[in-house]
């Protein structure tokens, strides 16, 4: 029986949404529409569904879940979303940084040599790219940025909302390889690509 | 009146919160924060007090002679107790209040309004260390500093100018302001204006996380509050914090019974 990273259901207005994500696979999932989508990555970000959701992280329910088990439940989730965007009043390398700075781990020499890596695989120059503001970066450099915050620490289950929402068609060929990038770091990872319908 | 007890249990919940957070400033990014805080309450606001900070020492002690036909002793005194008392730590409060508590209250309320908030959260980057506790400790310090700093130049200005337009010399108001100075007047202005700046920073930040509607037009509405209530606190410390040390209120209108 294939181990599951993420089960998640919800039944609600006319809507019902089954999924199963198997572990240390890439899953896509066309939901019915934004509302639905929003919901799904907010479960899984906060490890903790409404009252018309069920999810369970990594086999673990998250109805009744203590607060620290389900801390540490968050801490191996992560996602690639607009509900956890940029900070608009710092520059590109503080996003990055912010959370290794914030949590002391990992060393932020360390976050600089996987940013430059990050960004340099992606044709843009480190040095120039850090100083920018949110407002000063097109949409896939902004995608590239939170992509490096979220390989910073690459978590067990990524979702990632929407990747190509706002893109060319030239950058979506760019977010074809955000996929490597995190398996290039966590090659045991657990992908989920969620869009709606509209969008697909 | 309901609201009114709602942002009175956040501001006093939000108060104790930060007090016993203060230890997480040595955090890198939360010491950053509370530099940049420092600098942008302080630093970039110092020049622009210059002039009134002078021009009000001056008026005081020239309004004083000329106008009142005191003697050099009481304006001078008159110039300690008011420059140190209440309108130094009064005027670097609504130079905060103005500069800052607005820039406060309306990032944070951008910051919710626009889920930056959330998205701090789901990083799991505590909002009360990473926003709140940076900013009212460098509130609290820029008001004290900008406090000293406007005391400072408005005796300098008293001093200095006052001799071209009154009759007095400088080295008269120079001896008569060493001989007057009492050192609890510096530590009163001190102690005042940390509290000033805690009340306006806890305000500010209370209302930026917590706007009327989770929308751009929240955000003018947060300001417009935040401004209002710091406003409110720092007058009301002010009243509270003089009948407590002097046993006097409204400039000695009402006097406590000690």
């Amino acid at each position: 029986m294939t181990e599951l990273a993420m089960r998640y259901a919800r039944n609600s207005a006319g809507h019902e949404i089954r999924l199963d994500v198997p572990r240390g696979a890439a899953t896509r999932v066309h939901l019915p529409d934004h509302d639905a989508k929003a919901h799904l990555v907010t479960a899984v970000l906060k490890a903790r569904g409404e009252a018309d959701e069920e999810l369970e992280l990594f086999g673990e329910p998250t109805s009744a879940l203590r607060a620290r088990k389900r801390e540490q439940l968050r801490a191996r989730v992560g996602a690639l979303s607009p509900v956890v965007g940029l900070i608009g009043n710092l520059n590109a390398w503080e996003n990055i940084s912010l959370p290794a700075a914030y949590h002391g781990s990992p060393p932020l020499p360390e976050v600089a040599r996987l940013a430059h890596e990050v960004l340099e695989g992606f044709g843009l120059a480190p040095r120039a790219f850090f100083a920018k503001l949110p407002d000063q970066l097109g949409p896939l450099e902004r995608k590239v940025t939170a992509l490096a915050r979220l390989l910073v620490a690459p978590p067990e289950l990524a979702v990632m909302d929407a990747l190509e929402e706002g893109l060319t068609h030239a950058e979506c060929a760019c977010v074809g390889r955000f996929e490597a990038e995190y398996r290039a770091r966590r090659p045991d990872g657990t992908l989920l690509y969620v869009d709606t319908l509209e969008d697909a | 009146m309901l609201q009114a007890l709602r942002e009175i249990e956040g501001g006093v919940r939000l108060s104790l919160n930060v007090a016993a957070r203060m230890p997480r400033l040595a955090k890198p990014p939360v010491l950053e924060s509370f530099l940049r805080q420092v600098y942008f309450s302080g630093v970039t606001a110092a020049t622009g007090v210059i002039l009134r900070a002078c021009t009000l020492g001056v008026l005081i002690i020239a309004v004083m002679i000329d106008m009142l036909d005191a003697d050099i002793d009481l304006a001078v005194k008159i110039l300690l107790l008011l420059v140190f008392r209440e309108l130094g730590p009064l005027a670097a409060a609504v130079v905060v209040i103005l500069r800052t508590g607005t820039a406060i209250s309306a990032e944070m309320a951008m910051m919710r309004v626009s889920g930056q908030t959330r998205a701090l959260r789901y990083l799991g980057i505590d909002l009360y260390d990473y926003l709140v506790v940076p900013r009212v400790a460098g509130v609290m310090l820029a008001t004290a500093a900008l406090t000293l700093y406007v005391q400072f130049l408005a005796v300098s200005g008293a001093l200095v100018i006052s001799p071209f337009i009154i009759e007095a010399s400088f080295t008269e108001l120079t001896t008569r302001l060493f001989e007057l100075f009492k050192p609890i007047d510096l530590y009163y202005s001190v102690i005042k204006s940390l509290l000033f700046g805690f009340a306006i920073a806890a305000c500010c930040c209370w209302h930026g996380l917590n706007p009327p509607d989770l929308t751009p037009n929240g955000v003018p509405k947060v300001v417009t509050r935040a401004v209002m209530q710091s406003a409110m606190l720092v007058l009301a410390i002010n009243a509270v914090f003089a009948y407590l040390v002097f046993g006097i209120l409204f400039f000695g209108l009402v006097k406590a019974q000690l």
